[in-house]
């Protein structure tokens, strides 16, 4: 009997000494990456790889405003501090360009499959660069748009809005519906909402017209809907098209409350949860579990997500790419496979992340009523991707495309609180772009 | 004889070092700080001033001569964001002065909670204008900010502090002349406090008003303090970049863009290391030679006195 108790515990003692042998030295990599939901959620599913793979992975969590710029700087003096980066679309061919971002071709050649799950539209903005494969995205913040569905249901108000401007009040299809809507239901308190009188003023349309990049994000929508691009394949700005997009953005400044043009998406998620707007512009449609919420708040309400008019916004997601200088950037590509993975991604979507994968967007159980207050957006989402298919913007296709679209808001942000003129903004723009990439820009194929 | 020896002990340490090494030898830790960390970046910065450094490109570029100076000098935006400095500054500078020796006044002439006073005036010096810029933006806030509220409250326009750029500068200014004034009242008071009575005592005998005392004596007497906060406080709005970061990013548009928010939008956003060395090399020279012009005066003022005394 002491004899089998030895051996059963030599036994173990030899596998756990085994299993010590195999992870003793675990492979160090860091991800830089953006502070907030997306990566706190992904944080329970760096344990599973660690353990996996026999890694350490370490997240550096960087405020979204400081992760472009803190990047490059470790990039170009090639520290190795960061394995994995974090990579907006308009960053990706910067970063390939410039050598900071290893191709991941090869890497992924046996795992095709899992490069084709990648919504097709996604993939070429933001996964493909040049005719190579340089990372996955984890996340995506594409748009469509935000409604309140009770108010454009309401039949006092569809009778009202028919007898106004001669055609059914119902989801925007076309910008100029867009506009109508926003002007209509933009009311001073008193006035009546679905029957009721308002407690405070209600206002048609959010817009995120602060200081930030979103303001060009929300433009890319229209424009991008009127067939023109923030770069011509010239490498120009169409100034009279962004003349066109961003006059029709300042009139409807006037049904948007006037802290529009302090805000980003955080702030217009408040206002509609506070009640004070009946939809945004083209707006970020991984913000629908913040949206959904507007249902709790707001009596009666009911929230849709719906693609924005002209059937064009915005495709953004976050990149994970391989840093040139990484010690170990074997572990680093393994490691964006398993982020961007499907395991990974149905349970980033579980917890109501936006997932970039088709197989994962068109599952069933993510549209089940089960799940509408998390992934409800799904089945928009996708809409979004189909619709899209085939698009490309030429902003994502210029190695200067993460200058320019960090610097664009300037220009587009004083039209709209007035400091400059239309013309004058998008001259600017024009003579901004001009400037950052010494001309023309180039645009690759 | 003997006092010779004293004397010669008194230049010579224990260890044999003489008081000249020995002042060198205390002031060398400083002094390698200072090369460093401030007088070896001056020189790199000078260096790439003259070249080309797209660092998003990588490595520094040849030389360009004067080619960036004459870039910067007819670069529309650096002379409004100067300007945005320049009117900044003398409005919050202004208040702050003001203001400033104003509570100085009235907390020296107090005759309680005096102390209490004096403690809670340091408090927005405190905390970093990061953390208190974030408290201002919420106060300033057109929708949930208390400000409107109690505007909205009492019948009155509730202006978008941040978001009107006729006004977004002021609000800067408001936040910056809020957590600075007490600093000029702290620096003031002090001063007010370690004046000398006997010159008050005289002017009181021989019946001088309150206006000509004021006028002829305390002012005088505080102008070298003073003097010195308004250099302090100049130089530090000159070169204001954390209120405008936290509380409006340069905008709307450019019209709250100061020099340093300027820069380093080209220098880290852009990442033209060139045009942004180059901006900083002019902006140093700027304040070098304001700065000696401004306390040349009183670096004289101080060394006639340390003589007299």
């Amino acid at each position: 009997m002491k004899k089998l108790f030895l051996s059963a515990g030599l036994i173990v003692g030899m596998a756990s000494g085994a299993n010590a042998a195999t992870c003793s030295n675990p492979v160090q990599i860091t991800w830089s990456t953006i502070a907030g939901f997306y990566t706190d959620a992904m944080a329970n599913f760096v344990k599973d790889f660690e353990v996996k793979n026999c890694a350490k992975v370490t997240v550096v969590n960087i405020d979204n405003s400081q992760l472009y710029n803190k990047q490059v700087i470790e990039m170009v003096g090639q520290t190795g501090a960061y394995d994995v980066v974090t990579l907006e679309t308009a960053e990706k061919a910067e970063f390939a360009q410039n050598g900071f971002i290893k191709p991941m071709t090869q890497f992924f050649k046996d795992k095709q499959g899992l490069v084709n799950d990648v919504a097709p539209i996604l993939r070429g903005m933001t996964v493909e660069y040049k005719g190579d494969i340089w990372g996955l995205p984890y996340y995506t913040y594409t748009a469509g748009m935000f409604v309140r569905q009770d108010l454009l249901d309401d039949a006092g108000e569809k009778q009202a809005f028919k007898a106004k401007y001669g055609y059914d009040l119902g989801q925007p299809q076309t910008w100029e519906q867009h506009r109508d809507i926003a002007k209509f239901f933009t009311r001073k308190t008193g006035e009546k909402l679905k029957g009721e009188p308002l407690k405070k003023d209600f206002f048609g349309v959010g817009l995120m017209a602060g200081p930030f990049p979103e303001i060009q994000d929300e433009l890319s929508a229209p424009l991008w809907g009127m067939g023109s691009d923030w770069l011509t394949k010239n490498g120009k700005v169409p100034v009279d098209d962004v003349e066109k997009v961003l006059g029709q953005y300042v009139e409807l400044l006037k049904y948007a409350p006037k802290a529009a043009l302090t805000v980003t998406y955080d702030g217009v998620m408040n206002q509609m949860k506070d009640g004070q707007i009946a939809m945004t512009h083209g707006f970020f449609l991984d913000q629908w579990p913040n949206a959904v919420k507007t249902e709790e708040m707001v009596p009666g309400a009911k929230m849709s997500a719906i693609e924005a008019p002209g059937k064009r916004a915005y495709v953004g997601g976050f990149l994970l790419a391989v840093s040139s200088s990484s010690a170990n950037p074997e572990m680093a590509m393994k490691f964006v496979a398993h982020i961007g993975g499907k395991d990974i991604q149905r349970q980033f979507a579980e917890l109501g992340g936006a997932s970039t994968l088709t197989s994962v967007l068109s599952d069933p159980y993510f549209s089940s009523p089960a799940m509408r207050s998390k992934t409800g957006q799904y089945a928009t989402l996708n809409k979004v991707f189909q619709s899209m298919n085939g698009f490309s913007s030429n902003l994502f296709k210029t190695p200067f495309g993460a200058k320019i679209y960090n610097s664009m808001q300037i220009p587009l942000q004083a039209a709209a609180a007035g400091q400059i003129s239309v013309r004058q903004a998008a001259e600017r723009l024009a003579a901004d772009v001009e400037k950052i990439c010494g001309g023309p820009c180039p645009i690759a194929d | 004889m003997q006092s010779q020896s004293n004397s010669a002990l008194m230049r010579t340490s224990s260890a044999g070092m003489s008081d000249r090494w020995f002042s060198i030898a205390l002031i060398a830790p400083a002094m390698a700080v200072t090369l460093i960390f401030a007088l070896l970046p001056l020189a790199y910065a000078l260096d790439v001033s003259f070249r080309f450094a797209d660092l998003s490109r990588g490595k520094l570029g040849d030389y360009l001569g004067l080619d960036n100076y004459r870039t910067v000098f007819a670069d529309a935006d650096f002379w409004s964001a100067s300007w945005v400095t320049m009117k900044f500054t003398i409005v919050a500078v202004g208040l702050q002065m003001s203001l400033g020796v104003g509570i100085a006044f009235l907390l020296h002439g107090a005759q309680f909670a005096k102390g209490i006073t004096r403690s809670l005036l340091i408090l927005p010096l405190a905390t970093s204008a990061a953390v208190t810029g974030l408290f201002w933006r919420y106060l300033y806030d057109t929708q949930f900010g208390v400000l409107n509220f109690v505007l909205g409250a009492i019948g009155l326009p509730e202006p978008n502090w941040l978001g009107d750029y006729t006004i977004a500068l002021w609000s800067v200014a408001l936040f910056d002349v809020w957590q600075w004034t007490p600093f000029v009242a702290l620096i003031a008071l002090a001063g007010l406090q370690a004046l000398p009575k006997e010159p008050f005592e005289a002017a009181e005998l021989d019946g001088a008003s309150q206006w000509r005392i004021l006028t002829k004596l305390t002012f005088p007497l505080l102008k070298p303090v003073l003097f010195l906060v308004l250099v302090l406080r100049t130089i530090d709005c000159v070169r204001l970049y954390d209120a405008v970061a936290v509380l409006t990013r340069g905008g709307p548009g450019t019209s709250t863009e100061t020099m340093t928010f300027y820069l380093y939008r080209t220098g880290l956003k852009l990442f033209r290391m060139d045009y942004a060395s180059t901006m900083a090399v002019f902006f140093l020279y700027v304040m070098l030679v304001a700065a000696v012009f401004a306390l040349t005066p009183l670096l004289k003022q101080f060394t006639d006195r340390a003589k007299e005394s």
